[in-house]
């Protein structure tokens, strides 16, 4: 596994590929983050626990984990190393696993560069430290959740670029699930609102930001991300089975 | 020894690979033929356990490819049609990238790349991007990459297919090297190839197997059928007739009007060949029809060749002859182990 996962990490820091999304994460967080300051109220001290951030740069997440997590299996399968993988000792799920863990690692590289702005902020004002720790937990939560979306996005093609684009509607979809369910039409059916509800990411996401850690968010956000690495597993193995 | 048994591989409906059997023995460098689309590749990835069969077992010094496919695994070093290298990580991280997935002891991964580099002659562009290397080199890189670890059993599909004369050449002569501690399959459409590298050949097309067999005892199947080639200046109902009459001859295959009352003449033989020949000879100067060329074709490697994968395959059971004519849609057989891969397939 500990291979896989090297070698992944090597093909996002050996070119530029992680340091450009992390130059794209930085300046889209820091095109907010100036927003954000402008927009403040209060003249002689800037308070601040940047959860209005937080839930704009979500929005991007959008955009930029799906480019991650994009070539994790589709781009094995164009080259043909696929073949070197499954014919090795490694089993399925430790492929899964290595490359997982390596795009969450370069996930944590790109938000990593964000943790500027709240040392910046506390040095001239004042920031909600506890609400922010909260915020980067759910933060991070969210990013592996889609993550481990996107990856399973990228073992149905063989075209990275269709994985991406993809990924991005499913995610968006996500984003926006509370929003719809909301909406006077299925409120109409309030059992389907609630089962909507409950696979809603935005709403639990809210109580990371207000400085809330509940454990059933925490679950959430865990047993998504098995059932998609689990589904990320069957779905390599069915291909192999009914490839042709 | 590797022992293949009852291998078939739908996709769909379609049937790539239609129940074959053979086994490698220790040291044997076993040759795979076939004409392309004969089901090689499909074969090879399901013997190095890429593709799961539809029916049938693989065993591997004793290991089951699906059962025990760590084990199985660990024995073998797999070179696919295309080399599974990635275009952006240099030779060395390749190469040290594939030592790790195989489990070689990290104390010994250095000295087990540089050998395998040493082998293939790659040694030279071992800090370049496998990206920038023409398609020579990616080929020996893939091989190499086959060969670290120094598994026991060698999975090597064209192995040859890219290389210029001079690396083909020296491949050949490092497969044949591996004879001496390993096992190898090794597949290719170039005759030649096989026959001077392999021990034995399974002639493969369309999914079943055509042929098991040594070279020699190929060749030799087929000396009983040789044809006699005569080109004579004369009358051609004359020299018909006394070709016909002549004992040894089966039968005229062909007569070719080349004008100016020259004709040439196919013969099927049966008997030896020298002496028809030279009775024909006589008998047709005897009645003053002049001889303008005579010989004898050998079958060569690349008729039996050709024979074999045209020839029809016999049906042994009806069955058989019904799945041809409708694709058999899900398995009746109800042993336990096509019941498990289904169930699998399932999934």
């Amino acid at each position: 596994m500990f291979s896989v996962y090297k070698k992944e990490l090597q093909s996002f820091f050996y070119t530029p590929f992680a340091y450009a999304l992390t130059a794209l994460f930085m300046l889209l967080f820091s095109y907010i983050f100036a927003n954000a300051i402008a927009k403040l109220e209060t003249t002689n001290r800037l308070m601040f626990s940047f959860t209005e951030i937080f839930y704009d740069v979500i929005i991007f997440f959008i955009f930029l984990i799906p480019i991650i997590t994009m070539r994790t299996f589709a781009d094995e399968r164009k080259l043909g190393t696929e073949v070197l993988l499954m014919s090795s000792p490694l089993n399925v799920a430790k492929i899964v696993l290595g490359k997982f863990f390596a795009n969450a690692t370069v996930f944590l590289f790109m938000i990593a560069g964000s943790v500027l702005f709240p040392i910046v902020t506390e040095k001239n004002g004042e920031v909600v430290i506890s609400q922010l720790i909260c915020a980067y937990i759910g933060f991070f939560s969210w990013g592996l959740m889609f993550i481990a979306l996107g990856m399973l996005i990228s073992s149905f093609t063989e075209n990275s670029i269709t994985a991406a684009i993809i990924g991005e509607i499913v995610m968006f979809a996500d984003l926006f699930l509370d929003d719809f369910s909301r909406t006077a039409f299925i409120s109409q059916y309030p059992k389907l609102q609630s089962v909507l509800l409950s696979f809603a990411a935005q709403p639990r996401f809210a109580y990371f930001s207000q400085g809330f850690i509940r454990l059933s968010d925490l679950v959430f956000f865990g047993s998504a991300i098995i059932v998609l690495l689990s589904w990320t597993y069957i779905s390599i193995e069915r291909r192999r089975w009914n490839r042709g | 020894m590797i022992t293949i048994e009852n291998l078939t591989k739908y996709y769909g409906k379609n049937r790539a690979v239609n129940n074959i059997s053979f086994t490698i023995n220790d040291n044997e460098i076993l040759g795979f033929l076939g004409p392309n689309g004969a089901g090689k590749s499909t074969t090879m990835n399901m013997i190095a356990g890429y593709l799961p069969m539809t029916s049938g077992k693989v065993t591997i010094f004793g290991h089951d490819i699906t059962r025990d496919a760590t084990n199985a695994k660990l024995e073998l070093g797999y070179l696919p049609e295309i080399p599974p290298v990635y275009p952006d990580m240099k030779v060395t991280e390749y190469l040290s990238f594939c030592a790790g997935i195989k489990r070689i002891p990290r104390g010994k991964r250095k000295d087990e790349i540089n050998r395998v580099m040493e082998l293939l002659k790659i040694t030279d562009v071992k800090g370049k991007l496998i990206r920038n290397l023409s398609k020579g080199y990616r080929q020996r890189v893939g091989f190499a990459q086959a060969l670290l670890g120094d598994p026991k059993f060698i999975i090597l599909d064209e192995p040859t297919v890219g290389l210029d004369p001079n690396q083909v050449v020296e491949v050949r002569k490092l497969i044949k090297s591996l004879k001496k501690d390993h096992t190898v399959i090794f597949s290719s459409h170039i005759l030649s190839e096989v026959s001077e590298v392999c021990d034995r050949v399974v002639i493969i097309n369309k999914g079943d197997i055509r042929a098991i067999d040594t070279i020699e005892n190929l060749e030799s199947t087929f000396s009983d059928s040789l044809s006699l080639h005569i080109k004579i200046k004369g009358s051609k109902s004359k020299a018909a007739s006394i070709i016909e009459t002549t004992e040894g001859v089966k039968e005229i295959l062909s007569i070719d009007d080349e004008g100016n009352d020259i004709y040439s003449f196919v013969v099927q033989l049966s008997g030896d060949a020298e002496e028809i020949q030279d009775k024909l000879m006589a008998d047709l100067l005897g009645s003053q029809i002049r001889i303008v060329e005579i010989f004898t074709e050998k079958p060569n490697l690349e008729n039996v060749f050709i024979d074999l994968i045209n020839r029809p395959v016999k049906k042994e059971r009806l069955e058989d002859l019904l799945n041809e004519i409708v694709p058999e849609t899900d398995s009746a057989d109800d042993s336990a182990e096509d019941d498990e891969d289904e169930e699998k397939e399932d999934i």
